[in-house]
């Protein structure tokens, strides 16, 4: 059965609180192979670590900004030998780079936001990543921000890459469960994972811009921290209209 | 066609940071007067035309332009998707990618 793109928000809304693999095999069933899983390096192992075991063919792809932890790198490389996965590593374009490093120094976003920084390193060549899929998956959960991630359906037309030309879909299969879940998922069947959840990193991104979150902090607390929450000001989160 | 944006408005009768972003990505481009109509999501009320069709199309953050054209209703979240694909506007990569926050895509 082919997922209705005009009524996908009622799949979501149907499927909100299906287990995650029930999820993936839905998204694999319809997308194989020209499904992507954005691999972050962190808990979102998960999602590989139930995407290969339906044995269906997908892509996988990880955003190398050339910024992020050593540990990162070596957890990347150990997810690739232990699953015997290729991981499409898409790197930002080097003019970019150096043009931003050369007018603005190499912590510019401490003082700029990130959003400059980010835009070359990470949404230019996630564009190049997404380019030839119908759709990808993220390992975004509701739990990981109050302000920014309340409403994560479990899938999504992503109308930021996407077009009305050219469709994308977007799955979220972890939006529901907590960061507890991931874990006993994590512990129960031995998925790897990244050293830097040791040391008390919870959500984890560019080395400069993480840091690890304290007692009773949301997870995504700990990126961007300097920065005002001006996000939150152009969220349209009020619930359903009366 | 027509075009509506629905821009945020805050508590303090402001708009959205974002908002006035898009008016200025617009009004550079020469493609303010294209904008036939402006919707506001009043923030703390649902009831707000713009919170409804927040609702309705299930867009999270603003702006967000609803291109109505014939009979087809399309929905944009980026000011410069919508200049690229409705008119035909330049806009390179780097351009679409720095108008993207990467904490509202989950990467």
């Amino acid at each position: 059965m082919a997922l209705d793109l005009s009524t996908l928000s009622e799949t979501a809304a149907a499927l909100a609180t299906r287990d995650p693999q029930e999820i993936v095999a839905l998204a694999l069933e319809e997308y194989s192979p020209d499904l992507g899983l954005s691999f972050s390096g962190a808990e979102d192992v998960v999602l590989i670590d139930m995407a290969v075991a339906r044995g269906k063919p997908f892509r996988v792809f990880s955003l190398d900004t050339g910024r992020l932890h050593a540990e990162t790198y070596q957890f990347i490389e150990k997810v690739r030998t232990h699953y015997g996965i290729t991981i499409e590593t898409f790197s930002p374009q080097a003019e970019a780079v150096q043009a931003l490093v050369r007018d603005k120094g190499l912590f510019s976003f401490y003082k700029d936001g990130h959003k400059e920084c980010c835009g070359i390193r990470k949404v230019e060549p996630l564009m190049r990543a997404l380019r030839p899929l119908r759709a990808w998956m993220t390992g975004q959960r509701r739990d990981q921000s109050p302000g920014t991630r309340a409403d994560v359906p479990v899938i999504q037309l992503d109308r930021a890459f996407g077009t009305p030309e050219r469709p994308l879909v977007k799955f979220n299969p972890l939006s529901h469960w907590t960061s507890k879940q991931v874990w006993t998922y994590i512990r129960e069947r031995n998925v790897p994972y990244n050293e830097l959840h040791n040391r008390g990193f919870i959500s984890i991104g560019c080395e400069p811009c993480t840091r690890p979150t304290n007692p009773g902090e949301h997870e995504r607390a700990g990126r961007w921290w300097w920065e005002e929450e001006t996000k939150r000001e152009c969220g349209l989160h009020v619930g359903a209209p009366r | 066609m027509h075009i509506t944006m629905v821009k945020k408005r805050l508590a303090d009768g402001s708009e959205c940071r974002k908002c006035q972003d898009a008016t200025t990505a617009l009004q550079s481009r020469g493609l303010w007067s294209r904008i036939d109509e402006i919707v506001w999501a009043n923030e703390g009320d649902p009831n707000s035309l713009g919170m409804q069709l927040s609702a309705h199309f299930r867009v999270d953050q603003a702006p967000f332009f609803i291109v109505r054209d014939g009979t087809r209703e399309d929905v944009y979240v980026s000011v410069l998707q919508l200049a690229r694909e409705r008119f035909a506007e330049k806009v390179s990569a780097q351009q679409q990618a720095a108008a993207i926050d990467v904490d509202d895509i989950g990467v």
